[in-house]
């Protein structure tokens, strides 16, 4: 009987160590507005929901109507807007190393990156017909259409390499276009702000949508500066130091008492000849 | 005698801002690593159960101490949930503000403005804030501070205390011992940066200081400065770091002292910024020739002329939520053409501005903390002093600044400054208390 036991736990803890890396959770659907489905590897298309685990190799698309935030296990997040197709190709993370690597492919459609721990160390790629997309911790947005792929740095590092070459973006709100994975990348410079405003809103709920999850009214959220519940989300205030001037005044004014004003009493005048006796006086 | 006096000078300054540090440091949380233990339960919860709004709100508000991009996600969640909330727009808005990404900020306080639920003082904050951006978004832009105020100084010369003597048993020349006055003073700041719209980020940029003080009695001390700096500066792309650049710059300098014309300087230097985080370091090295000119009350300050070689590093950042820091440490080496004015000098400077609102209206107060050391070892002995004594002089000061919003970009100004040289020849050992007012703009 005993050794039965033994087989029995034997073979279950072998049954649960040979089960796919694919089923394992590599992050959580946090809001979906319908119409958006996932396809699980080997498994069948289902509308998503909120709460959904989401696993190695799984295919998300969204419908016209549709949009959809990922939660990934290493902090970074993924909003998908309508008509957009994505595969999570490979996720490895290992929070107690805070290593791993994380490959996501757009088919077509948008989608905005907020990068975490992986993306901090450079191990996020987005990858489209037309290049693949690093991420070395930032944000980016990323547009695949009829004309190419779009790629608008929101911060961060983006390392876009195809055929043709390798293209660094790193300011802010700057982007570029690629037609085809053998043509050169095209620096667009800074995006028009429309154009960001757009895809901002794009990857979003609509005014009358709750993401699947209803009943979030309001928020009793701390501003900084603002109000009795202080907010540790401050804005830097631009600030100089104002006695730059003054510093370098003191040191002149400093040097010049030490060292610019005569300390040695001139020498007394000498004394006017004495006058020779007057013989004839 | 020397330590009693450092000792006596020690406990009052100590005693004068303890309570401004106390002050500082009591509004700080208690400890960071409570919000860390925090937050890795909450995200865990928002990865089982993302409905959990409460919870989500709850690592929201904790985690931009921390981690920026990760209180985005979980905000840009809440607003999947209710889109029309002007509150967690505004916050998305100063995130992306925070990380440099002024557009998408934009986008967001634009938004909120929208909201029907936005109160007076969001609304003020977020237009201050566009505001704000639009002024960085422009290709050409300027900054700085004007001031003008009164000074009252317990030692407008800079000088020893009266009747001190000299090696030589003379007493130090009175006009310039230790004596109080008050003066009227004007400051200005203004840095201009041009702004390609390159990838690279290149830029021009020129800076301009400027001081002036008129005494009320001893005009013997009456000093205005003047400094300009100009050059491009490369940017310098890599895949490894954000923020990297390079400026080489020229330099001119001038000053006047007792309504005369008395010094000019011409050189150049070399810059660096890198970022790391936050934290922008920028290293630097630049030399200026020297010219002093005698007058009928510094009959010796040609002495001084000569090559000034200064290597340095600045650096300034956040500290935690609404403190920050700006840093300076520097070695100098100046030769002079009288060889005992000559010197190497190590200086290290500190600001903690720290924005508060008292009133919750949203106007930002300003409490800045300064300390700083300095240390000259001068090169000979000086014959007209002591010709047995190579001089060095050790110097200290601390500082306590507040500036008051009024109205707009004006502000009222208060410093309080003490100053202290302790020096192995008693004619360069000198305090001096100095208390200032006036009103500021800052733009």
């Amino acid at each position: 009987m005993r050794s039965s036991r033994r087989f029995i736990v034997a073979l279950t803890s072998a049954l649960f160590a040979a089960a796919p890396a694919s089923a394992q959770q590599v992050g959580t659907a946090t809001a979906v507005n319908p119409l958006s489905e996932s396809t699980p590897p080997g498994g069948t298309t289902a509308p998503l929901m909120v709460g959904a685990h989401i696993v190695h190799k799984e295919r998300v698309h969204t419908t016209p109507a549709g949009t959809a935030q990922l939660l990934f296990t290493d902090k970074s997040s993924m909003s998908i807007a309508p008509n957009t197709d994505i595969v999570i190709d490979e996720y490895v993370y290992d929070p107690n190393a805070n290593s791993g690597h994380m490959l996501v492919s757009l088919t077509k459609g948008a989608l905005r990156f907020v990068g975490g721990q992986l993306s901090h160390q450079g191990e996020a790629t987005i990858t489209t017909s037309a290049a693949n997309i690093g991420i070395r911790g930032g944000t980016v947005t990323v547009i695949q259409g009829q004309n190419g792929t779009k790629v608008i740095n929101v911060a961060g590092i983006i390392k876009i390499v195809n055929g043709a070459g390798t293209f660094l973006l790193t300011r802010s709100d700057f982007g570029v276009l690629i037609q085809g994975w053998n043509t050169p990348i095209q620096d667009l410079g800074r995006i028009p702000p429309g154009d960001v405003a757009f895809f901002q809103a794009y990857a979003m709920s609509k005014f009358n949508e709750n993401g699947g999850v209803p009943g979030f009214t309001g928020a009793n959220i701390g501003h900084c500066g603002i109000g009795s519940v202080q907010g540790t989300n401050c804005p830097q205030v631009p600030w100089m130091p104002s006695d730059g001037g003054e510093l370098d005044a003191t040191q002149l004014l400093g040097n010049a008492t030490n060292f610019g004003t005569n300390q040695i009493t001139p020498p007394p005048p000498p004394p006017p000849p004495r006058r020779p006796p007057c013989n004839r006086c | 005698m020397k330590d009693r006096t450092w000792r006596v000078s020690w406990n009052k300054v100590a005693g004068a801002l303890a309570p401004a540090l106390l002050l500082v440091v009591s509004s700080l949380p208690a400890k960071s690593q409570t919000t860390s233990d925090l937050l890795n339960p909450l995200f865990q919860g928002i990865l089982a159960q993302p409905s959990n709004f409460n919870n989500a709100l709850q690592y929201a508000t904790l985690a931009p101490s921390r981690d920026i991009e990760s209180a985005i996600s979980t905000y840009e969640q809440l607003l999947f949930y209710n889109p029309n909330l002007a509150s967690v727009r505004f916050e998305l808005g100063v995130l992306y503000y925070r990380l440099g990404s002024y557009e998408m900020a934009r986008g967001y306080f634009d938004s909120a403005l929208k909201m029907k639920d936005i109160t007076p003082a969001l609304r003020q904050r977020a237009e201050d804030l566009i505001a704000a951006i639009d002024k960085k978004l422009q290709p050409d832009q300027f900054s700085g501070y004007v001031q003008s105020g009164f000074r009252y100084q317990t030692n407008a010369a800079l000088g020893p205390a009266a009747g001190t003597t000299l090696a030589s048993g003379r007493v130090f020349n009175n006009t310039f011992a230790a004596r109080p006055d008050w003066n009227w003073f004007g400051a200005f700041g203004l840095n201009y940066v041009h702004d390609f719209e390159n990838q690279r980020g290149d830029t021009f940029e020129a800076s301009a200081l400027g001081y002036d003080a008129q005494q009320f009695k001893l005009h013997q001390f009456d000093i205005g400065v003047m400094e300009l700096r100009a050059g491009p500066r490369f940017g310098i792309v890599s895949d490894t770091a954000t923020g990297l650049s390079i400026k080489p710059y020229f330099i001119a300098t001038g000053a006047t002292l007792a309504d005369a014309v008395y010094y000019g300087g011409l050189g150049g230097g070399l810059t660096a910024r890198i970022k790391l985080g936050d934290v922008s370091l920028d290293p630097y090295a630049e030399i200026v020739q020297q010219s002093f000119r005698n007058q009928t009350l510094y009959p010796l300050a040609s002495g001084m002329s000569g090559t000034l070689s200064t290597v340095g590093l600045q650096a300034s950042g956040p500290v935690y939520a609404s403190l920050g820091f700006q840093s300076r440490v520097t070695y100098a080496h100046a030769d002079a053409n009288f060889n005992p004015f000559g010197y190497n000098a190590y200086a290290g400077d500190i600001w903690l501005p720290w924005n508060f609102s008292p009133l919750n209206d949203g106007r930002t107060w300003i409490l800045t903390p300064t300390a700083g050391v300095s240390w000259w070892q001068y090169n000979a002995p000086d014959p007209t002093i002591d010709p047995n004594t190579t001089p060095n002089i050790l110097e200290w000061r601390v500082g306590l600044g507040l500036e008051v919003p009024i109205w707009k970009l004006l502000n009222l100004g208060f410093l309080a400054q003490y100053r202290a040289d302790v020096s192995n020849v008693p004619a360069f050992s000198m305090h001096d208390f100095s208390v200032t007012a006036g009103p500021t703009m800052r733009f």
